[in-house]
């Protein structure tokens, strides 16, 4: 199954290893990449992407931000944040500005394909960790 | 021969990606990888990697105090910080720890490559941030520390920083002594010398200073919105 997948992540470490370990999977494509909640938006207008993986924590716009505005703009296109924090209320926040998917960064490389699939599916994906950002419990 | 490089960050995908980076570059190697600091100082004194990335906000071992350890066991390890912040702080931090290479996260794709090459030439990188800070300071008065800093590190041994990051982490006192091979007894004291040698009065105090003093790294949720984003559903 073909999924279009647009990456939005401050950090291009992190948006290599989630490429990295997206294209492993056959006719899964990376059609770009944005580093802040603005240039997302714009991207996610021109490349029309299945599936948006998105921080929460980013410069100019941060991802729950660029999430709601994305909810009216694109509602077909699911969202997976992958991010730092570890928290069910930011979850609960993601969810409630629109996401479908929510993984931690530090289980991104075990959840991440399920969850692309999973939200691509319009099934919800989420998995906490039960720390929080600074591993504290 | 392969340069062999050692990568020490607690999350996965930013290993994945960094080796990604790292392989493209044709004779160099990612020979192992660690996902905190006690694990880095292992992989490394066991495969004696020429290079060793470690990024600072690693639990249980910070980078930092990876980055002085590793030095202590032996100084011919070439050692670059990967970070999230290039405070004043955490700059003059990895400089006195040994670091030779300093990178931002935010910038690791494109600097990193040029901090190992710097570092395989014998040079040291650091970020045009960092140059600039540097030299300053020379420009400057020459001396680094101003009155106005919060309180050094060097008050606190090695071993009671080491405990400080795993109290402020969550660990109680029997986790922090099995962790470090030590009787509770022995953590229960260093914890009370700590929290006298820096007046503290509770746990909280503790993880204030962890954060501040970079033995933890955190990143801050975004502010809640400002207004309503546009009109909400009846």
């Amino acid at each position: 199954m073909t999924i279009r997948i647009l990456l939005v992540d401050d950090h291009p470490v992190v948006r290599q290893g989630l490429k990295t370990l997206l294209e492993g999977r056959s006719g899964w494509e990376v059609i770009g990449e944005a580093s802040d909640g603005a240039e997302a938006l714009e991207k996610a207008k021109n490349l029309n992407p299945d599936v948006m993986v998105l921080d929460v924590t980013m410069p100019k716009m941060n991802g729950l931000e660029a999430c709601r505005l994305l909810r009216r703009q694109a509602p077909e296109l699911e969202i997976l944040f992958v991010t730092q924090h570890d928290s069910p209320q930011m979850m609960r926040e993601a969810l409630d500005a629109g996401a479908r998917g929510y993984v931690v960064k530090s289980n991104a490389a075990r959840d991440l394909l399920e969850a692309v699939e999973a939200v691509s599916q319009h099934r919800v994906f989420t998995a906490l960790n039960g720390r929080d950002a600074a591993g504290l419990r | 021969m392969k340069l062999r490089i050692l990568l020490a960050d607690d999350h996965e995908i930013v290993r994945r990606g960094l080796r990604a980076l790292l392989e493209k570059h044709e004779g160099w190697e990612v020979c192992g990888e660690a996902s905190d600091g006690r694990e880095a100082i292992e992989k490394a004194l066991q495969l004696n990697p020429d290079v060793v990335i470690v990024d600072i906000g690693m639990p249980n071992l910070n980078g930092l105090d990876t980055t002085r350890q590793l030095l202590q066991h032996d100084p011919h390890f070439k050692v670059i910080v990967l970070t999230i912040t290039d405070s004043d702080q955490v700059i003059r931090e990895a400089l006195d720890a040994g670091a030779r290479g300093f990178v931002l996260k935010s910038d690791a794709a494109r600097d990193l490559v040029s901090a190992v090459e710097a570092l395989q030439n014998k040079r040291m990188f650091f970020t045009p941030r960092v140059n600039d800070l540097v030299l300053a300071g020379f420009l400057e008065k020459g001396h680094t520390v101003s009155r106005n800093e919060a309180p050094k590190l060097p008050t606190l041994t090695a071993r009671e920083r080491e405990i400080t990051q795993l109290l402020a982490e969550g660990n109680s006192s029997k986790e922090v002594a099995s962790l470090l091979n030590l009787s509770t007894k022995t953590v229960e004291t260093h914890r009370s010398n700590i929290m006298r040698k820096l007046s503290f009065h509770s746990i909280r105090d503790l993880v204030v200073y962890a954060i501040k003093n970079n033995l933890i790294q955190i990143e801050l949720p975004p502010p809640p919105p400002k207004t309503p984003v546009g009109p909400t559903a009846a």
